[in-house]
């Protein structure tokens, strides 16, 4: 019985406030350049986070949103408590708390309709701005002309040194051939007459000894050199460049996207392996970006089979199997390595081993990781003793002007590395 | 003679600089059982059973180098942990177990940072925030990382809404994630995320 009477009350209350709205009191929204610039302020650090205009997010797209709700009062109600309009039965309130999964809305106690309005101002004109047009071709043309003119400029200049040695050339020819007719037209010796007319072949070049002792010499260095490299080179695997079984790019995630290197590989601060991290946190991001900047879905899609997700509904589906990474920097077993004792205890930057990592679409080895490299870097180091009481009693015991290097607290020390 | 010798110095370059590593190729190893670990090493695995058979001193028909532990799943040297396992930290911490739903959102507004309050912890905070939360968040809050240009819905931290927010709420949001935010619990322990939300509310007030 109570609720065959509540629901026209409620029905006619809505109607009342309705006209009462739209005829009494009509909440305009403001058209004027400023509401609307103070509104895409308001906007941008409040709402963005779970509503775009034209697009569904944590919650639904705004655009039209004045059209949509039962009234401007509804809105600016809803905005300054949701909760209050959800509990007072208002059918729309509960209708699309129910399709976003009863998660509900922040409530924005502190806001003025006025600011409310000028959210709506700049959402209304924000929604009636004409698309775009989409940015693939945009993009595509910018990246081709900016590739292409550096590379056009290199070739002219090519061409035009070309021309001017060229050019050269003949005049050369030509002064030399002037310079004969004028020294013909003299009256020589024999002797400078083969000089002035003396022939100049190929063959007599190649077989002259200063050209042998050049070629030679050229030879036998360059072979020195090689010997000398591929000997050093044994055994060590600098600038290795594997083929990884997922193309991700570090020049994307750490360069153009500032990622810090320790997001992911969560063990360089406190463990001796920087560790490779889990498909897991590449979903923090990858559930939602579904298309790489290089190569679109093909590699995303890698991690979606390797952990097991479909992002069609996006859900687990639990079949799961490893991503075999090929395994770049290498110790020998003899040696012990640790990355939190360089990372976080020496305050060490990766790059200073790993070298310019957010550059390298594809990872290399950087560094040598010989021993030489190791113990030069000990010898070169200073230690930041500076507010470390564990170092204080050392300081006073050495107590020498110059720097406390890796050196002198055992970086040396044979048994600091192999044991 | 001399054109002799200097085509073996020409074939010796050749076959040395062969030895370089680069692209695909590893390079040449010299005495190499020591790159090879023969514990299983986790993060490693060599699943081919002929690799290194040359330099085998064990007569176990095996290579040197095959490093699989075939009775774990993929053969892989590491395995999870037997389930229910916790970590031992340092200040014996247990596990968080607030649950993942609004009631445990709700009751995790109520807890209250077990850290003291000093310096040195709101210093470790930024140092963490930066780690995990800058690159979405940005630097000062605002939800103006650069990530937060591809990503959507990244939460302004200063914002009104988050604004009034508790420690606990923020420890609770950084271990489940909310919204479109991912869960964070595996990679940053119970301390970091303790210490990121003071640094997070000491964010919100400036």
């Amino acid at each position: 019985m109570k609720k065959i009477l509540s629901r026209p009350v409620t029905i006619l209350t809505l109607a009342l406030v309705f006209l009462f709205n739209s005829f009494a009191f009509a909440q305009q929204i403001p058209t004027d350049e400023a509401a609307i610039k103070a509104g895409e302020a308001l906007f941008n650090g409040n709402c963005k986070s779970c509503h775009r205009v034209k697009q569904k997010l944590v919650g639904p797209a705004l655009a039209g949103v004045e059209d949509r709700a039962p009234s401007v009062q509804w809105i600016l109600d809803w905005v300054r408590n949701p909760a209050r309009v959800i509990a007072s039965g208002d059918a729309y309130a509960n209708k699309i708390y129910n399709e976003y999964n009863k998660s509900q809305m922040t409530a924005f106690t502190s806001y003025t309709d006025e600011q409310i309005l000028s959210i709506l101002a700049y959402i209304k004109a924000e929604a009636n701005k004409v698309d775009a047009p989409p940015p693939g071709t945009t993009t595509a043309d910018t990246t081709g002309g900016g590739g292409g003119v550096p590379s056009g400029y290199l070739n002219a200049i090519l061409i035009g040194l070309v021309v001017i040695l060229v050019l050269l050339l003949i005049i050369l020819g030509l002064i030399i051939n002037a310079l004969k007719k004028y020294l013909d037209q003299k009256d020589l010796s024999e002797d400078d007459k083969e000089i002035v007319h003396s022939k100049y072949t190929f063959n007599t070049a190649i077989k002259s000894p200063a050209f042998i002792f050049i070629v030679v010499f050229l030879v036998a260095s360059v072979t020195f050199k090689n010997v000398i490299d591929g000997l050093y080179s044994i055994g060590i695997q600098q600038n290795y460049q594997p083929k990884q079984p997922i193309a991700f790019s570090h020049k994307i995630h750490a360069g153009q996207y500032e990622i810090e290197c320790r997001y992911c590989h969560t063990g360089a601060l406190k463990g001796k392996q920087a560790n490779i991290p889990s498909a897991n946190i590449c979903m923090n991001c990858h559930s939602q970006i579904r298309e790489g900047t290089n190569t679109g879905t093909t590699e995303i899609s890698k991690i979606y089979a390797a952990i097991g997700y479909d992002p069609a509904t996006g859900s687990y589906t639990g079949k799961q199997k490893p991503i075999e990474w090929v395994r770049i920097h290498n110790l020998p077993d003899l040696a012990y390595f640790n990355h939190a004792q360089h990372n976080n205890v020496g305050g060490i930057e990766c790059q200073t081993c790993h070298g310019p990592i957010e550059e390298m679409d594809v990872v290399k080895q950087y560094s040598l990781l010989t021993m030489g490299w190791c113990i030069d870097c000990h010898r070169k180091t200073d230690v930041n003793t500076k507010g470390n009481a564990y170092y204080d009693k050392l300081l006073e015991l050495h107590n020498s002007k110059k720097a406390l290097k890796v050196e002198d607290i055992g970086g040396l020390e044979c048994a600091k590395c192999h044991y | 003679m001399r054109m002799k010798q200097g085509i073996w110095g020409l074939a010796a370059a050749l076959i040395l600089a062969g030895c370089k590593a680069g692209g695909d190729y590893q390079g040449l190893e010299y005495a190499p059982n020591m790159y090879h670990s023969v514990a299983y090493e986790p993060l490693t695995q060599i699943t081919d059973e002929g690799y290194g058979v040359l330099v085998n001193s064990l007569d176990n028909g095996r290579g040197e180098y095959y490093n699989t532990n075939k009775f774990n799943p993929f053969g892989m040297n590491m395995r999870l942990p037997a389930p229910n396992t916790v970590r031992r930290t340092a200040n014996g911490w247990l596990p968080y177990r607030g649950v993942n739903d609004t009631t445990g959102l709700r009751l995790a507004n109520k807890l209250i940072n077990p850290l003291t309050d000093s310096p040195a912890i709101l210093e470790q905070g930024k140092l963490f925030y930066e780690i995990n939360c800058k690159h979405c968040h940005g630097a000062k809050g605002a939800g103006d990382g650069k990530v937060a240009d591809k990503y959507p819905g990244v939460a302004n931290l200063t914002g009104d809404a988050i604004k009034g927010v508790t420690e606990g709420h923020i420890f609770h949001v950084i271990t489940y994630g909310k919204g479109l935010m991912g869960a964070h619990g595996s990679q940053v322990s119970e301390e970091e995320r303790w210490k990121i939300a003071r640094y997070v509310k000491q964010l919100q007030k400036n």
